[in-house]
């Protein structure tokens, strides 16, 4: 029987509504890291805005990367584990080694304007059914009879990311 | 400044609750705001993200792990993050020209470079994925200057890349944060330089871009760009410059 693989995309987006210990403390460092990494491609002070300094100054597509440096820290501290999706049993059970992480919006000026994101990858998932609007997912495993399942809920930000079918 | 912070940010934590209670109202749940702590309760509301409510069970798990400040990755001394290459160490010391160019404590200094091969740590390709964040900004640290203002890396000798010669990229902020200068450190040329010594790695020099033809070298007539560079294949090489900044 055909296996179908997936990985999910879970984007979690942090900004200053964010309450969590963890959420805020990637909204707080990521900020700093970008007022001070923006100056960089602002050596004029021409710009105040992310999306200006997207539009007008070359290379300013790399603050993504740059900025990143500031949360890799908060990042190890997951220790692997996707937050905030949980199983059907009020787990957290999706694992994750790739990760990209996004500056939305953000302003040197105004720091409620400053929202960023984690994409989180899943490793790869066996999509065994659909119950209703759940998915029926296991960890992908070569060779055995029983094997142990997890049931999600679709939501908003969760993404199937890839799609593999297998002999 | 950062506690400040962090109660205006449960401050607004707070004021957006009511929109997520109507938000959830519309689909009759029970609804459980509770975000910042563990519910171990039979909630059935849970907030991903920040501003999606959809419908799915709470968290029913113990609390943790807690999270801790944590800097960012580029504060460290040895930048290598496994690069091969020869061993470089790199003495930066950064001076003040409203004070007699006298050292500058307490500097941010960023520095980066390319590894050996002339490649930069960046996030390559469209998928900007990254699989290992223990070594992801490779060649790039952040250090703030002592007494003296001195900043030391160890690194690896830079290779090249196309049009430009040898070069270091370097970031001076004042303690705030406030950016003081955004420079470069060129290398000394010619039979008995470091630059001649490691002959470009596995490129050699055929091609390369020397200091009078490099578009941002070239106009330093003066070589105040150019950098001290003592030692040898072997025992590796250290840099020495002064760059000197209004603060």
């Amino acid at each position: 029987m055909a296996h179908r693989i997936i990985t999910l995309c879970y984007r979690k987006v942090i900004d200053s509504s964010s309450v969590k210990p963890w959420d805020t403390l990637v909204f707080e460092d990521s900020y700093t890291e970008f007022k001070m990494q923006a100056q960089l491609y602002n050596q004029e002070k021409k710009y105040r805005t992310f999306a200006e300094l997207l539009q007008h100054a070359p290379g300013a597509e790399k603050l993504h990367f740059l900025v990143s440096a500031a949360v890799i820290g908060y990042l190890q501290q997951l220790n692997e584990i996707i937050p905030d999706i949980l199983n059907n049993l009020g787990k957290h059970f999706l694992r994750f080694n790739q990760f990209q992480f996004e500056i939305i919006n953000s302003d040197i000026q105004d720091k409620t304007k400053h929202q960023v994101a984690f994409n989180f990858y899943s490793e790869p998932l066996v999509w065994h059914d659909t119950i209703q609007n759940y998915l029926l997912v296991s960890e992908k495993k070569a060779g055995e009879e029983e094997i142990l399942t997890n049931l999600f809920q679709l939501q908003p930000y969760l993404n199937i990311h890839s799609l593999q079918t297998e002999a | 400044m950062e506690r400040k912070n962090f109660l205006k940010s449960l401050l607004l934590g707070a004021l957006t609750t009511p929109v997520l209670l109507t938000a959830c109202d519309k689909n009759e749940d029970t609804v459980t705001p509770s975000e910042g702590t563990t519910d171990s309760g039979s909630g059935t509301v849970t907030n991903p993200g920040t501003s999606s409510s959809s419908c799915t069970v709470a968290p029913t798990e113990t609390e943790g792990p807690f999270p801790t400040k944590a800097p960012a990755s580029y504060v460290r001394s040895d930048i290598t993050n496994g690069r091969s290459g020869y061993k470089m160490t790199a003495k930066i010391t950064i001076g003040n020209t409203n004070n007699n160019c006298a050292g500058l404590a307490n500097a941010i200094v960023d520095i980066w470079h390319c590894d050996a091969e002339g490649n930069y740590s960046e996030y390559g390709g469209s998928g900007m994925q990254s699989t290992n964040y223990q070594s992801v900004h490779f060649l790039r640290g952040r250090q703030v200057t002592d007494a003296n203002g001195l900043v030391t890396f160890t690194s690896i000798f830079p290779g090249w890349y196309n049009g430009r010669a040898t070069h270091i990229h370097v970031h001076i902020y004042n303690a705030n944060g406030t950016s003081l200068k955004v420079t470069q450190i060129a290398f000394p040329e010619g039979s008995g330089t470091a630059v001649a010594a490691v002959n470009g790695y596995n490129k050699g020099l055929s091609g390369y871009t020397y200091n009078s033809r490099d578009n941002v070298f070239s106009d330093d007539s003066a070589g105040v760009q150019i950098a001290t560079v003592t030692g040898n294949t072997t025992d590796g090489f250290e840099l020495a410059i002064k760059l000197n900044v209004a603060a």
